[in-house]
């Protein structure tokens, strides 16, 4: 279907809404608005050492050494020596928090080049001051100007969702800009005035794929669509799909099998966010390394939730100062169905940090709540009376279980949220009578760990972990068997070596 | 309130491990939870939570079933309530022993199968037989397949098909001639009511029942089933509320009208008499919908429903039984595991080929 479009007319192709199945948006109130809010020099920065991909585990700094702005702290000797860059210059303390290097009494200021916006960019152009090897060097030179500056982290595997080796080629690349998951940073308030830069860095993306195709997922809905659609409309290279802005259809993964795209192994599809896109043209562009991010900061404890420009190792604690309207809170590094949560004292924004998402804590029991009407509850199903008349104000989701464990009811409803079309109820079934075949079978491997299933369970079955648990047995059972084999196969090569050596000796003789 | 709270919080240490009453947590926890809301949180991601829970998922079939519970005592008298409260006593009692017995949580099942049993008995039923009947149903219908969930006939059939079998004579002469006038026999207890027989028995020696009577409830049944109005409006509620799957109830109305109109030679008269009649709406949409004892899959639910509405029109008309819902749903749900496997198969195979 892709195949078909006729070149250099503009490609609004909508994903086929039956072929998106599943998919909820849940109402969490304290979505973030559209600004960004620039934030002040923080006072010192706490860099965690850990995300969710990156394992910066090779520490290139020493105690007490006084470090300028845009040194590399550590890497990730595992991921392509990924670098972990400090926005500012300062001191270095190793050990005063574990797992994160903190900076103190910092100095310098982030290079001008270095806010991102066209009018900068466009700037930086004029004074001749635009990155080596933008255009003019070679893929490989520019992929490695990318590691260097801390850009390269933005682009997956699509089919894995993890950083891709910069060695590797793809046919293609899919750009989702449906950042749908409450909250993390939107599409609006990263494109907002971004929009050239944006497409200068579809640009390269398809540059660096050399000559690969860009999907680029536009939510239908999405302010910006008709501009951006404008802008690449001229590209042959650039295929524009609109997809109905229902979590978490805005998953790469989602995109790459609807675009049945998965199915050629040979060459592999990558995957990269709004934030990839703009990262690596900024460091294209202007040569500054990767070190701000903008995120979102929402959620219903949040006072007045906007987007923030921050740097990594911003420590949250002073982005939560005067920002929340209670104390009693859960912060989430991420949105609530992926994101993990964060000690607040003890922790700054991590590379990978796309928002902040907090969460009440809950304290108080409700008198007879499952029999209530429901006037305004947030609900999947429709036993609340909210859902009948649609009226009162968003339920302030708090961090309640809602309910006790049960056994499941076969209520289906995991079933008919679910966005790949997996039965979560019969693989937590089979997983928790150990057929790990029949697991196998169900096809859990589909999973995007998206969690819709955990949410509507009334059972309060944790169907995400369970998934997750499934993938990693069956990863692990895999493994062991490919050690197996290997070993089965070394074997019959040093027997079959053996004889060899025997028969050449009793030839020889 | 605040002093119910502080009460259960202050006697909360009695039933902790160590506790004097150690033994009785699953009640203590039952009546705790279901007073409040819990205080369990979120350990993992996702990190909030839907608020519908299996106690509210359970209880909107009480609601459901109110208009039938209505006009029961109208047409039968206060018995009726006399049976829904023996049905979850004994029920009940089974469930909580079990749960003590197990230490495990006591689970919202009951709610529903405490109630539906009793409206599928005859109304003249002795009580001491609605206990049993609830008892049995909830210990060997459900708890010794491993409880709500894993349960593969629905309880109360199996305490219906046990009465039955034990006791036939009671369970086919209990037919109380229902209440008349705007009262009913809403003031009477009503055991020393006339008998008669029920109108799919009266259809086979010849007597066909009046429409609006069949409509409206006037004439005798289970306890439950005879107003076809009541419950049409439990049953529309159940499926606006989606607990209640359509396609089980499309599925088995549709094949048990085609079936119907093929027997009777499209009369449409007679279409609308069997639709009304007996306790095949009943049936469809509190016991076939049933989500455990169903096939999971929405495309299995078609032909389960199928099953069982050209079991019943069979049943009904080429059997010596007069009436042949619960029996069956009971052959449906012998199917529901069978209609699993190929289903399950045939979609996961749909999806490999997806890629
Ligand atoms: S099974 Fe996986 S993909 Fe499906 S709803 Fe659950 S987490 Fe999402
Ligand atoms: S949502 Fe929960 S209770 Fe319902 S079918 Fe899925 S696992 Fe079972």
């Amino acid at each position: 279907m892709v195949g078909s479009e006729k070149q250099g007319r503009p490609r609004l192709q909508r994903m086929p809404v039956a072929r998106l199945k599943g998919g909820y948006n849940i109402g969490l109130a304290g979505r973030p608005v559209s600004r960004v809010v620039d934030l002040a020099v923080p006072g010192r920065l706490v860099l965690p050492l850990v995300s969710r991909c990156f394992r910066f585990k090779d520490i290139r700094v020493e105690e007490g050494a006084r470090v300028s702005a845009w040194t590399v702290l550590a890497t990730d000797p595992k991921r392509f020596s990924a670098p972990l860059i400090a926005a500012y210059g300062g001191t270095v303390r190793l050990d005063e928090i574990a797992g994160h290097i903190v900076l103190e009494s910092l100095h310098g200021t982030l290079s001008s080049g270095s806010s991102g916006s066209d009018r900068d960019a466009q700037a930086g152009a004029r004074d001749g001051s635009r990155g080596a090897g933008a255009s003019g060097g070679s893929p490989a030179d520019i992929r490695d100007q990318l590691v260097t500056l801390g850009a390269w982290q933005f682009i997956t595997d699509a089919r894995t969702d993890l950083p891709v080796d910069p060695a590797g080629t793809a046919k293609a690349i899919i750009v989702s800009t449906i950042h749908l998951e409450p909250f993390v940073a939107s599409a609006e308030a990263l494109l907002h005035g971004r929009l050239d830069s944006f497409v200068r860095g579809l640009e390269y993306l398809h540059e660096l794929t050399e000559g690969g195709i860009v999907h680029l997922a536009v939510a239908d809905d999405a302010g910006f669509v008709t501009d951006l659609a404008a802008l690449v409309v001229h590209h042959s290279w650039c295929r524009f799909h609109t997809v109905t802005p229902r979590y978490p259809f805005g998953h790469p993964l989602l995109i790459l099998r609807r675009l049945e795209l998965g199915r050629d192994s040979d060459r592999p599809a990558w995957a990269t966010r709004t934030a990839g896109v703009l990262a690596i043209e900024r460091a294209l562009s202007s040569g500054a390394p990767s070190v701000e991010r903008i995120i979102a900061l929402g959620g219903p404890a949040v006072s007045e939730p906007v987007h923030l420009k921050a740097v990594i190792g911003y420590p949250v604690d002073e982005i939560l100062q005067n920002r929340l309207c209670q104390d009693d809170v859960r912060v989430i590094n991420g949105g609530i169905f992926t994101g993990s949560d964060v000690p607040r004292e003890q922790s700054g924004l991590d590379v990978e940090c796309e928002g902040l998402t907090i969460l009440s804590e809950l304290r108080k029991r409700h008198m007879l709540a499952f029999a209530r009407p429901g006037l305004w509850r947030n609900s999947y199903g429709r036993t609340f009376v909210s859902r009948l008349c649609q009226s009162g104000p968003a339920e302030r989701l708090n961090t309640t279980l809602g309910g006790e464990l049960r056994a499941c009811v076969s209520c289906g409803q995991c079933m008919d949220v679910c966005p790949v079309g997996i039965l979560p109820s019969v693989i937590h079934k089979f997983l928790h009578a150990d057929e790990i075949d029949e697991v196998e079978r169900m096809r859990v491997d589909l999973c995007i760990e998206c969690g819709l299933c955990s949410l509507v369970c009334p059972s309060k079955i944790e169907l995400l972990s369970d998934m997750r648990d499934a993938r990693r047995l069956i990863r692990e059972e895999h493994e062991v068997q490919e050690k197996l084999e290997a070993k089965a196969k070394r074997e019959e090569e040093k027997r079959l070596a053996a004889k060899e050596a025997r028969a050449a000796a009793e030839a020889g003789a | 309130m605040k002093l119910i709270l502080a009460l259960l919080e202050k006697t909360r240490p009695l039933f902790q491990k160590g506790g004097r009453f150690t033994a009785l947590k699953p009640i203590y926890d039952a009546v705790d939870t279901s007073l409040f809301s819990p205080l369990a949180r979120t350990s993992r991601a996702p990190h909030v939570r839907d608020p519908l829970d299996t106690k509210r998922y359970m209880s909107t079939v009480i609601i459901a079933v109110a208009p039938c519970l209505l006009a029961a005592v109208h047409f039968f008298g206060l018995r009726v309530l006399a049976m829904v409260l023996v049905s979850y006593a004994a029920g009940g009692a089974v469930e909580v022993l079990l749960a003590v017995f197990k230490k495990d949580e006591i689970s919202e099942g009951l709610l529903v199968t405490g109630i539906l049993f009793p409206l599928i008995l005859p109304p003249g039923l002795p009580l001491w037989m609605v206990a049993l009947g609830s008892a049995f149903g909830v210990l060997v219908g459900k708890e010794l397949f491993g409880g709500t969930g894993r349960n593969l006939f629905n309880p109360a059939l199996i305490g219906r098909v046990f009465l039955a079998l034990s006791y036939p004579k009671a369970m086919s002469s209990g037919w109380i001639e229902p209440g008349q006038g705007l009262v009913g026999r809403l003031l009477e207890y009503a055991t020393d009511a006339v008998t008669m027989a029920t109108p799919l028995a009266a259809a086979k020696s010849g007597t066909w029942a009046a429409l609006p009577d069949l409509f409206f409830g006037n004439v005798t049944g289970s306890v439950g089933e005879t107003s076809a109005l009541a419950v049409l409006m439990g049953g529309a509620f159940l499926l606006i509320i989606g607990i209640a799957n359509w396609r089980t109830v499309a599925a088995m109305l549709g094949t048990f009208v085609i079936v119907t109109a093929g027997i009777y030679g499209g009369d449409p008269h007679a279409i609308i008499w069997h639709l009304l009649s007996g306790g095949l709406l009943f049936g469809t949409f509190f016991m076939a919908t049933d989500p455990v004892s169903s096939p999971i899959m929405n495309s299995a639910k078609w032909v389960y429903g199928a099953i069982i509405g050209i079991a019943t029109a069979l049943i009904r008309n080429f059997t010596g039984y007069v009436e042949g819902v619960m029996f069956a749903i009971l052959l449906g749900n012998i199917f529901a595991p069978v209609l699993d496997e190929l289903f399950v198969t045939a979609h996961v195979r749909r999806l490999r080929e997806e890629g």
